[in-house]
């Protein structure tokens, strides 16, 4: 009995061994599962760890280290006394940097409280960033106000991903002085980007557009500093690891007068005039003045113009996007004649002595010319022709001298080619030939076009710049300069970098005799009695000059018209150019008033003002001592 | 009950403590830079930590006091209280307003859906030890097991937590499977499953889940989310490197790109600071001690130590697996803790009792059974 339970006992434990048995073997299955999941992720760690380790690092470096550009102040422009024209201030812009920032919407709904903006604005800003990667800062206002930015700043905690960048703007302290010579910045656009250095720029950088900004954009650049500060998941920033301080710009000392620009500007714009001022140091070419009306409003460009802005701009008959300094063109009217006479005389055409009747016309082939005095000036000599500007004397000097002539001299002065001054778009102008004619028109040139070239109408393109350069060379014998407008480059310790000396492009040899005649017949002209400009007459103060009328149209049914009667765009361009002292001249001023109808009384109070102003001190002292000679000649009179 | 006799001490796997004191040791001193510098206020987490290791400790030396099969008459009782407290936690947590998984002690706020882990699979061991089928479980067999889990798992899922959660179904199917069931009733198992996960996709799964999953399969939908923390975690393990960049020196889990770093990304921070090397070192102790583990449940004597060592290991198995393969992206978020390693004192508890039931199997494996003696 006993022993069957005892058997019973063991089959029992057999069995129940039998099955511990499968089961010990299953477990050897799942030890075999377990070290398949080890190796799988053993693998993993590998690829993740050896393999791409070297690329996780740099993403866990770019989580940590934030890299920072810091904005150079950009160089100074000043004038050539060292009077401040363009300078910075720190402007105070605030700017989300996406990846820190964890609750956007909350943040921004806050935000545009305490900016008082839309909070649609602040998207479509965010919008716009769209695919830059995100540690890139968006701006989302600039310069905002001290009140602001103090709240901001003690309320940190609570806009994440929020910071404040402080950015140099400029600021113009003469208002738009000269703004189409210093320019413009604006934000890089790709084509630009894509040509600059990548050092160098980077996405929302400004660079210059147009002007000094644009030409010097390399001196006044400086370069960008950087600042590698470790931040938190957060986006506060746990220490600093390493700073480049930025390194200013340099300073553009330009050839220009403050003072002088004023004026002339402001004589311009005063009675809304459009053209051009140019005022030049005829020994050297330096620039004094050089402003182009209307001018154009520099603000409205910083961070980009409006379509609608630019839109005024481009559909104003006054066309203020142009530098009508050198990107105007006009006939040079009689101010051409100190050409004509050059010409004359180099040629051997005509003598110092010429004498040409003038009945108030001259007949060529079955044309009539018209001299601007109908009734003739009788018999003119050389002097009076200039003093009286009588067309009939300079049709015959043109006609005997012929058109090729005539354009080889205007070469010599500096017509129908680039002055090189530093300014964009220059235009060469025009001086025809008979070759130029042929090549353009495929025409024979007309013998009767000299005569009207001879006078400066016609053909003849030319800029202020280009008349300027004229006048500086017949006032200083014959030197063609460079006309220069940047005086020298600076560092910010006021050491030069670059100093811009007098270039001489070329000089007239043989010369002098015949430009001491223009220079006499140009001294009539304001002071003589008959003279056209003697608007710009000034006591104590020889001024040579020469007033030129360019003709816009010469529709006859505004012929007979008087001056305001004529439409606007129809009016002749007003010239006035001239020098002083006329005995040994320092300064050359051109004047160009578009539509201006006459140089006497359009141009020549705008350079008359400018050389009162550049003498001011010996005309002061002038008055003085014939304030002086009054006081002594009193006590004589008395008995 | 409590009595030890010098066999058993003979019988003491010190292999196993020795693994086990390593793993904590590890775990403790990656805790201490992971949760550098200490928060200004409360105590700090490394001596909570300690307090914790004490008394799962103590756990440990009681569990391994008596002979398991005591645990065959008091698995019921035990079941039934963490039933209570997982009922508790709910409406505890209910009254909290919101989602509360623990029941505050005081010293340390418990979480009955860790403790609830353990107890599913001594609960089941317990069950297929009494009822035992050599060839295979029919559906009709696994009708009891299958509601002991659905209760705790309901109870759990309504917390929600959908790792806890998980965990259980998982211990339910290692144990189940290992039993073995029959052919057919695999095919209705899993037909069911899958109906079950229709409804519970459509039903049960709270938004923020459902996200978490969506998230995995398509990271760039949520960059800032939980796509956001599993690319950190990668970044963080993959910028270790070979050598790591040293102890403390992790600038993911410092400068707190890292989420959860001391919880269930607690091993990123080491894949950082130790870097391939010493990411290896520590899973190559920690998959021998699994393996241990497993040689434990072979060399038991009975058929209930087999299952509850098998259960346990394949308990910590299946958490870390999961855990590290999240960490590693290759799964999403879901909120499983790598056992010994992340913080969590619940999960710590459980763990190192589990051990100390593993242990008491171990010790007495030559034993023949107390009937006997």
């Amino acid at each position: 009995m006993a022993k069957k339970i005892f058997k019973e006992i063991d089959e029992i434990q057999e069995r129940d061994d039998d099955a511990l048995d499968i089961l010990k073997r299953r477990l050897v299955v799942v030890a075999v599962i377990v070290m398949i999941f080890t190796s799988l992720i053993i693998a993993r760690l590998w690829y993740l760890q050896v393999n791409r380790g070297g690329d996780y690092k740099e993403l866990a470096f770019n989580n940590r280290v934030r890299i920072r550009q810091v904005a150079a102040p950009r160089g100074h422009v000043v004038d050539r006394n060292g009077k401040e024209i363009v300078t910075n201030r720190p402007s105070f812009n605030v700017v989300l940097i996406r990846e820190d920032s964890h609750d956007i919407d909350d943040v921004l709904k806050r935000l545009a409280g305490v900016l008082h903006v839309d909070i649609s604005e602040l998207w479509k800003r965010i919008r716009e960033a769209t695919g830059t990667p995100l540690y890139i800062p968006v701006v989302l206002k600039e310069d905002i106000t001290w009140d602001t930015l103090a709240y901001l700043e003690n309320h940190n905690q609570e806009f994440s991903g929020i910071r404040i960048e402080v950015v140099p703007v400029r600021v113009f302290h003469y208002g738009d002085l000269a703004s189409h010579i210093i320019g413009y910045l604006g934000i890089i656009n790709k084509k630009e980007l894509s040509e600059a250095d990548p050092e160098k720029y980077t996405g929302e950088d400004l660079i210059g557009k147009m002007g000094l900004e644009k030409l010097r954009e390399n001196d006044l650049r400086g370069k960008k500093g950087s600042s590698s500060t470790e931040v938190n998941a957060r986006g506060f920033e746990q220490k600093l690891l390493k700073s480049d301080e930025p390194i200013s710009g340099k300073e553009i000392r330009l050839t220009l007068d403050v003072d002088l620009q004023q004026i002339a500007e402001g004589m311009m714009d005063q009675e809304e005039k459009s053209g051009a001022v140019v005022a030049m140091e005829v020994k050297t070419g330096r620039v004094l003045v050089a402003a182009s009306a209307p001018k154009i409003h520099l603000d409205d460009f910083t961070g980009g113009i409006s379509t609608e802005n630019w839109n005024a701009l481009l559909e104003n008959q006054k066309h203020p996007l142009l530098n009508k300094v050198v990107q105007g063109i006009y006939p040079p009217g009689s101010t051409y004649k100190m050409v004509t006479v050059l010409a004359g005389l180099a040629t051997g055409a005509i003598t110092e002595s010429t004498v040409f009747n003038c009945p108030g016309h001259y007949q060529f082939g079955n044309r009539v010319y018209m001299c601007w005095k109908h009734t003739g000036h009788g018999a003119v000599d050389l002097r009076r022709a200039i003093t009286e500007s009588c067309d009939v004397y300079f049709y015959q000097v043109g006609q005997r001298v012929g058109v090729d002539g005539l354009a080889e001299y205007a070469h010599k002065l500096g017509l129908g080619e680039k002055t090189g001054v530093e300014m964009e778009h220059e235009k060469k102008g025009l001086v025809p030939t008979r070759q130029w004619k042929l090549k353009q028109y495929k025409q024979k040139w007309q013998d009767g076009e000299t005569l009207s070239i001879a006078i400066g109408q016609g053909f003849d393109l030319v800029t202020p710049m280009q008349v300027a350069l004229m006048t500086a060379t017949v006032a200083n014998g014959g030197k063609v300069f460079l006309p220069q407008l940047v005086d020298s480059v600076r560092d910010t310790d006021g050491g030069i970098v670059d100093q811009f000396h007098p270039k001489l492009i070329r000089e007239l040899p043989g010369v002098g005799r015949y430009l001491s005649l223009i220079r006499e017949g140009l001294t009539g002209v304001v002071n003589g009695e008959h003279g056209t400009a003697k608007n710009a007459r000034i006591e104590g103060l020889t001024v040579a000059g020469k007033t030129g009328t360019a003709q816009v149209v010469k529709l006859a049914q505004y012929k007979g018209l008087k001056d305001e009667n004529i439409p606007y765009k129809y009016r002749d361009h007003a010239w006035f150019t001239c020098f002083a002292p006329a005995e040994d001249p320092e300064i050359a001023v051109t004047v160009l008033v578009e539509h201006g109808l006459h140089g006497g009384t359009g141009a020549a109070p705008i350079a008359k003002a400018i050389l009162q102003k550049y003498f001011e001190a010996r005309l002061q002292a002038f008055a003085k001592e014939k304030e002086e000679k009054k006081v002594k000649a009193v006590p004589g009179i008395r008995p | 009950m409590f009595r030890i006799d010098r066999r058993l001490f003979a019988n003491f796997d010190w292999v196993l403590l020795l693994l086990l004191l390593l793993i904590c040791g590890m775990a403790y001193f990656s805790l201490y830079s992971a949760t550098y510098p200490p928060k200004p206020w409360g105590m700090p987490l490394y001596l909570k930590q300690c307090y914790l290791l004490l008394i799962g400790f103590a756990g440990f030396l009681f569990l391994i006091s008596f002979d398991y099969q005591e645990l065959l008459s008091w698995n019921y009782p035990m079941y039934g209280l963490i039933i209570i407290l997982l009922i508790v936690a709910f409406y505890m947590g209910k009254s909290a307003g919101g989602a509360q998984r623990w029941i505050n002690l005081g010293f340390m706020k418990l979480q009955p859906s860790e403790p609830a882990k353990l107890m599913l699979v001594i609960t089941l061991a317990s069950y297929y030890t009494r009822n035992e089928v050599i060839d295979g479980y029919s559906l009709k067999d696994i009708g009891i097991p299958i509601l002991l889990t659905i209760v705790p798992f309901v109870l759990i899922m309504l917390q929600p937590d959908l790792g806890a959660a998980l965990m259980l179904g998982v211990s339910f199917v290692s144990m189940t499977v290992f039993v073995k069931l029959r052919l057919s009733t695999y095919g209705i198992l899993s037909g069911m499953a899958a109906i079950v996960g229709a409804f519970g996709w459509i039903r049960v799964l709270k938004p923020y889940q459902k996200q978490r999953i969506e998230t995995f399969f398509n990271p760039e939908t949520d960059p800032m989310g939980h796509g956001y923390q599993i690319l950190q975690s990668k970044i963080a393990v993959g910028s270790g490197e070979m050598f790591g960049k040293g102890y403390m020196k992790g600038t993911q889990g410092h400068l707190h790109f890292l989420p959860e770093r001391h919880t269930d990304f607690a091993f990123s921070v080491w894949g950082e600071e130790w870097g391939f090397a010493g990411s290896v070192f520590f899973l190559a102790i920690y998959f021998f001690m699994l393996l241990w583990g497993l040689n434990v449940a072979i060399s038991a004597r009975d058929r209930f130590g087999m299952l509850l060592a098998y259960g346990i290991v394949m308990l910590i198995f299946w958490q870390a697996v999961i855990n590290l393969m999240m960490i590693l992206g290759f799964l999403p978020v879901v909120g499983i803790p790598l056992p010994l390693f992340s913080y969590g004192g619940s999960s710590l508890l459980t763990t190192l009792f589990g051990m100390g039931i593993l242990m008491n199997v171990r010790m007495r494996r030559f034993q023949t059974s107390s009937a006997k003696e």
